[in-house]
């Protein structure tokens, strides 16, 4: 470290020569020449004072490294044999072992989404990650969201202060369907072939909100494509009902309700009749007999075309489905944050 | 959205349904329901009567004593020779041939009914008994008006119950309004009857000043000039403005009033509740202003600038941003277009002469400005839906003509007519181009076999102009619908009218092809069952960490993905590693009570020091992170990078190998966290794994951590590499001998190095082909001799060939410890 200032330069040198001699290292933090330079400030012309104040500052900070570093390493213990199995001096009943299975879990949502990933994948579908760092172009831009289209501000999606090829924000995607266009172009060589594209897509989403009970800004869903030649909305509601009463393992009834999304048209909202009380009314459903669950609909033509697939032969759906709300309506988990808690207290409930 | 049953009766010539019937109709076809409000309710009991009889009350200066006249129709109350009934009243415009309501004992104030009802009883006020009373507007909850009795100003017998004479005998579904994003015209009472009526398949039309192109009075007085200047085309793309002078300012008649309050809007006066009213009708909002306070007799469109300021009805000043659109007065901005009003030209009792604006405004514009600003209004709620720039005239014209009935206000210039749509759209009178579809696209897409006439009149229904050749449908959507663009739009738009619920629940047809495993998720559900099974709990935490949790383990900051908006301050940067959000656990469950855990999660990391993918996007690397922790009473001896060795080796098996960590960083930001001299970089057949080690004392120190913590981070990735070396040793048909062999070496020396010479020795020396299998058994360092340590393995070997003698075992144990002695200097003990 070098300072542009004379002055402040001496000081530094003859701070770091008296550090090697101090019994205390942290002393030198206390030196007075340090402190007669902070006391020198407000006597310097006002044009002068902010960059004599930034080399203070800086000198000071390096000399907090230099003591941080000495009781790091006076802290230090003494190095051991990594290439080692186990401890020098150690008998063999009292080295480190394995903690019991007993207390071992698998997180709730992770469970659940293998049981989810393992209904569809006898269904069909394949699966793919989502990413969770992506571009406003798969946000967006793929999915049939015009320029301009308010969502594409940053009220409710993350961005980041780095921008991507084209100078746009990076993004924490804020649904799973970014991933629709990348499945839709790996796999369009299926329809080619006289197979359909049937793909799951788990992953982490994100909304910038407060966090409360029922709020999260990290949260998962797992989304679905199936494109093939003749694929009607019949087939999606279809589709949803026969993984629904497998994972309920009961018959569940759907109503689907009108909806909006710029990436499917027609769009719908999906609601499934309570397998908590078989429709008589409980709390999971608000005593109405039915859940609203998702939303779905048809690929809009623009996001197949995007993808390079004729939207006058093909045809196809998709769906995205929050994690979060199908495990704590299984096991009533009161509160959302309890998911990225890493309590222990809840975690060992799931063993 | 609001929807009043019987505003919408008023647009339809047929029956509704029962209000059940009708509620699952359009939660199914139209949107989702959030409420159903029976207004009636609030009314049961409240009779329209004649004040037949007022007098000063004897004890009061203020109150007085009123008989009126029911029609005989309350029930249980006490009456007068007359059949009038005795109220004290002390209103200070009631008097005698007036029409008000009363609220007999036992009527609950309508205003009070939703929270603590007020319940009516006939009580002495004074000395003098009243039956119930008589309610101003606030009582009856449709206004403000608290200074006297409601003035019902209509001809009806007295007798009649109120609800009956407003229509407050009302239903109000509130549907929600993001099921009509794209559907401006279901803003307005008009548009959603409209729709009632297509989903119930019937026939809706228009009433006629709505769909014919409107002649507007001629100039009725002496003129009031207005010139209006539109710098912005693009985002305003029709404003229309007209004058009218000598209106009388003064509350709107109870039907108006009480229709306004039936859907929740507050009645102001009769200007400004005719522009709300009928932008509840048609969902285009409208703008009054006091003529004469727009000095200039201009207005303006125009971007505002920076810093300007402007005062709004709400009462508050705001600061302009140069995206906002103003209504100047041709200089200076005088409301904020599409948002809300100014101040300064507001509509006030004092008002005489007035100017209607019906403009058009670019929906993304302003939803941008109302989130600037916080401006929720209702115009914000329309424009934001993208109202058509077509319906303006007939709009302006039908408020014109009530305006002159209601406020007798006279026409005092020609309409201003700022007209920037294309002249295509105008000629065409519809947003888009009519769309060619066949039956057959529509039907292969919902799975339908619906015929041309079928759908034909589905659309005709609400008003689309369709015509039919085979099975070719032309569509061109009505002049309010700016939806409609795309032939899968017409599919929507059927099949909705059609009803979802009747689509035929058809799996897809696929062949028996099996669906490929993704090999990264499989991998990681064994990782999770294999380190769950070893006694670890996974957890998930953020994806975004705090900069300060970064900078007390000492990963640097400029190397993370750094969020812009996160609303919360915790959430700063894209986590480099999961390992400061895994150490920031520990605390808190160690005071929880656990002594020894082991956490691990499964996640993505961003570094800016990882190259962009092929997409040109940061890379993603999926790691596995564990951290072991283990307070002091329950720690076992020696140093805890063991005991996250042992969890790597539940993962791995044995085959990893560990070299010591350079000072340098490597590969991760998670290097940075380890002390050196114990940690260690893994590789597994010379490819890198990930590191393992203790934690630096400060990162201890800073996160509360016990001594004994120790944890690893590894590329998931090398778990599946690592599947591949798992190969099968046929197993020897001979016995296997057991030795065991004690080296004395220099502390110097590592295990690893021990290890792997003498691995080679035997293999080099080895009778014939075995199958060995060398074990640790013992690190020992005696006290008095601080240069030496002796390790100590077990040797369990078997011949493929034939049966192996003690004293060959021993032979070979012989002939490796004295290369060992000549490679290493190691004593056999």
């Amino acid at each position: 470290m070098s300072y542009q200032n004379q002055q402040i330069a001496d000081v530094a040198t003859l701070l770091k020569n008296r550090f090697g001699e101090l019994e205390n290292k942290a002393d030198i933090l206390k030196a007075v020449e340090l402190r007669a330079l902070y006391g020198q400030l407000p006597t310097l012309p006002q044009e002068q004072r902010s960059e004599f104040g930034q080399a203070i500052n800086a000198l000071k900070a390096e000399l907090e490294r230099l003591v941080a570093e000495h009781e790091e390493a006076a802290e230090a213990l003494p190095p051991i044999d990594i290439t080692a199995p186990f401890d020098v001096n150690v008998p063999a009943d009292k080295r480190p072992a394995l903690l019991p299975s007993e207390n071992g879990t698998v997180h709730p949502l992770s469970r659940e989404l293998e049981t989810v990933l393992d209904i569809f994948y006898r269904m069909g579908f394949t699966a793919v990650e989502s990413r969770e760092l992506d571009d406003d172009w798969h946000m967006f831009s793929s999915l049939n969201f015009p320029e301009g289209h308010p969502a594409r501000d940053d009220y409710d999606t993350f961005m980041t202060k780095e921008t991507d090829k084209n100078g746009n924000r990076l993004i924490a995607p804020a649904h799973t369907s970014t991933m629709q266009n990348r499945v839709l172009q790996k796999y369009k060589g299926n329809l080619e072939n006289g197979k359909p594209i049937a793909v799951l897509l788990p992953g982490r989403v994100f909304r910038n909100e407060d966090l409360d009970a029922r709020h999260e800004h990290t949260f998962h869903q797992f989304e679905g494509v199936y494109v093939d030649k003749g694929i009607h909305a019949g087939n999606l509601l279809a589709t949803f009902k026969t993984f629904l009463s497998e994972y309920y393992q009961q018959d569940i009834e759907i109503k689907s309700q009108p909806f909006y999304f710029p990436f499917t048209e027609p769009s719908f909202e999906l609601a499934l009749s309570c397998p908590f009380c078989h429709k008589k009314g409980c709390n999971i459903c608000s005593h109405t007999g039915w859940i609203e669950l998702l939303g779905m609909g048809m690929i809009h033509p623009n996001v197949l075309k995007m993808a390079g697939i004729d939207s006058n032969e093909f045809t196809g759906f998709a769906w995205g489905c929050g994690l979060e709300r199908l495990v704590m309506m299984k096991y009533g988990i009161e509160d959302i944050r309890h998911f990225h808690s890493a309590n222990l207290n809840f975690l060992r409930q799931f063993a | 959205m609001k929807v009043s049953l019987n505003w919408i009766r008023q647009f339809i010539d047929f029956d509704l349904p029962s209000t059940d019937e009708l509620v699952e109709r359009i939660s199914s076809q139209l949107g989702a329901i959030e409420e159903i409000v029976e207004t009636g309710k609030k009314y049961e009991g409240a009779l329209i009567v004649k004040v037949v009889e007022c007098v000063s009350h004897e004890n009061s200066d203020h109150l007085n004593v009123c008989k009126v006249d029911d029609g005989g129709k309350a029930q249980n109350v006490e009456r007068d020779e007359n059949g009038l009934v005795q109220i004290v009243c002390g209103a200070p415009n009631v008097h005698a041939g007036m029409l008000a309501v009363w609220l007999p004992p036992g009527a609950t104030v309508p205003s009070t009914a939703d929270r603590d009802p007020f319940v009516l009883e006939a009580r002495p006020l004074r000395g003098v008994v009243s039956n119930g009373m008589m309610a101003s507007p606030k009582e009856l909850a449709i206004g403000e008006g608290h200074e006297g009795l409601l003035e019902v100003d209509k001809d009806v017998a007295p007798g009649t119950p109120f609800a009956e004479a407003y229509r407050m005998d009302d239903c109000i579904i509130d549907i929600e309004n993001k099921m009509f994003t794209h559907r401006p015209d279901c803003f307005g009472a008009l548009g959603v009857a409209r729709e009632i009526a297509g989903i119930l398949g019937q026939q809706f039309t228009s009433p006629d000043w709505y769909k014919t192109t409107p002649d507007f009075p001629g100039v009725e007085v002496e003129e009031l000039r207005l010139e209006v200047q539109n710098e912005l085309p693009e985002l305003v793309p029709r404003f229309i403005a007209i004058t009218l002078r000598d209106v009388a300012v003064k509350p709107s008649p109870v039907w108006l009033q009480a229709t306004l309050a039936r859907v929740g809007q507050k009645p102001i006066n009769n200007i400004v509740d005719l522009t709300n009213f009928y932008m509840l009708v048609t969902g285009q909002p409208l703008h009054a202003y006091d003529y004469d306070k727009v000095a200039t007799g201009k207005l303006g469109v125009r971007n505002a600038r920076n810093g300007e300021k402007l005062a709004l009805l709400n009462g508050k000043t705001i600061e302009l941003n140069d995206a906002d659109i103003v209504i100047t007065d041709g200089e200076k901005a005088i409301g904020l277009g599409g948002v809300m009003g100014g101040s300064e030209t507001e509509v006030s009792s004092e008002t005489k002469n007035i100017i209607l604006e019906c403009a058009t405004f670019d929906m993304y514009t302003i939803r941008r400005t109302s989130m600037r600003h916080g401006l929720f209004t209702d115009a914000v709620t329309r424009f934001t839906k993208g109202q058509s720039p077509l319906q303006n005239l007939a709009v302006l014209a039908k408020i014109v003509d009530d305006m002159r009935k209601l406020a007798g206000g006279k026409v005092a210039g020609h309409v201003v007519d700022v007209n920037h749509v294309s002249a295509e759209t105008l000629e065409r009178g519809s947003a888009y181009a009519p769309v060619q579809v066949t039956t057959e696209f529509i039907n292969a897409r919902l799975g339908l076999q619906l015929s041309a006439d079928e759908m034909a009149q589905l659309l005709k229904n609400v008003e689309f102009d369709v015509s039919q050749n085979g099975d070719e449908l032309t569509v061109k959507a009505p002049f309010w619908r700016t939806d409609i663009e795309i032939p899968e739009d017409v599919v929507e738009e059927v099949g909705r009218l059609y009803g979802y619920d009747h689509l035929p629940l058809e799996l897809p047809q696929r062949d028996i092809t099996p669906a490929p495993k993704d090999e990264l998720i499989e991998a990681k559900a064994e990782i999770r069952k294999r380190l769950a099974k070893a006694g670890a709990n996974e957890v998930l935490t953020y994806s975004f960490v705090h900069g300060n949790l970064l900078d007390k383990v000492g990963q640097d900051k400029a190397q993370a993905y750094r969020l812009d908006n996160a609303l919360s301050p915790d959430l700063q940067y894209f986590r480099p590693s999961l390992l400061p959000g895994l150490l920031d656990k520990v605390h808190a469950n160690l005071k929880a009570g656990y002594g020894e855990f082991a956490l691990f999660e499964l996640g993505k990391i961003h570094d800016k020091d990882f190259k962009l993918d092929e997409e040109g996007l940061p890379a993603e690397d999926e790691v596995t992170t564990l951290v072991i922790a283990t307070d002091d009473r329950h720690a076992p001896e020696g140093a805890p990078f063991y005991a996250a060795r042992e969890y790597l080796e539940a993962l791995f098996g044995q085959q990893l190998e560990y070299e010591p960590f350079e000072a340098e960083r490597q590969a991760y930001q998670a290097a940075n966290v380890w002390q050196l001299g114990r940690a260690a970089r893994i590789n597994l057949h010379d490819d890198f794994v990930g590191t393992i080690g203790e934690f630096r004392p400060s990162i201890i120190k800073a996160l509360k951590l016990p001594k004994f913590c120790a944890g690893f981070e590894i590329e998931t990735q090398a778990y599946i590499n690592a599947l591949a070396y798992r190969q099968y040793m046929p197993l020897p048909r001979f016995p296997k001998v057991t030795q065991d062999i004690t080296l004395k070496v220099d502390a110097g020396k590592t295990y690893g190095e021990v290890l792997a010479a003498l691995d080679r020795a035997i293999g080099e020396n080895a009778i014939g082909q075995t199958q060995t299998r060398l074990e640790p058994l013992d690190i020992f360092q005696p006290a008095e001799d601080a240069s030496h340590k002796n390790f100590t393995f077990r040797l369990r070997i078997a011949s493929y060939e034939r049966t192996l003698t003690d004293a060959e075992v021993a032979k070979l144990l012989d002939q490796a410890a004295a290369e060992l002695q000549q490679k290493l200097g190691a004593e056999r003990v």
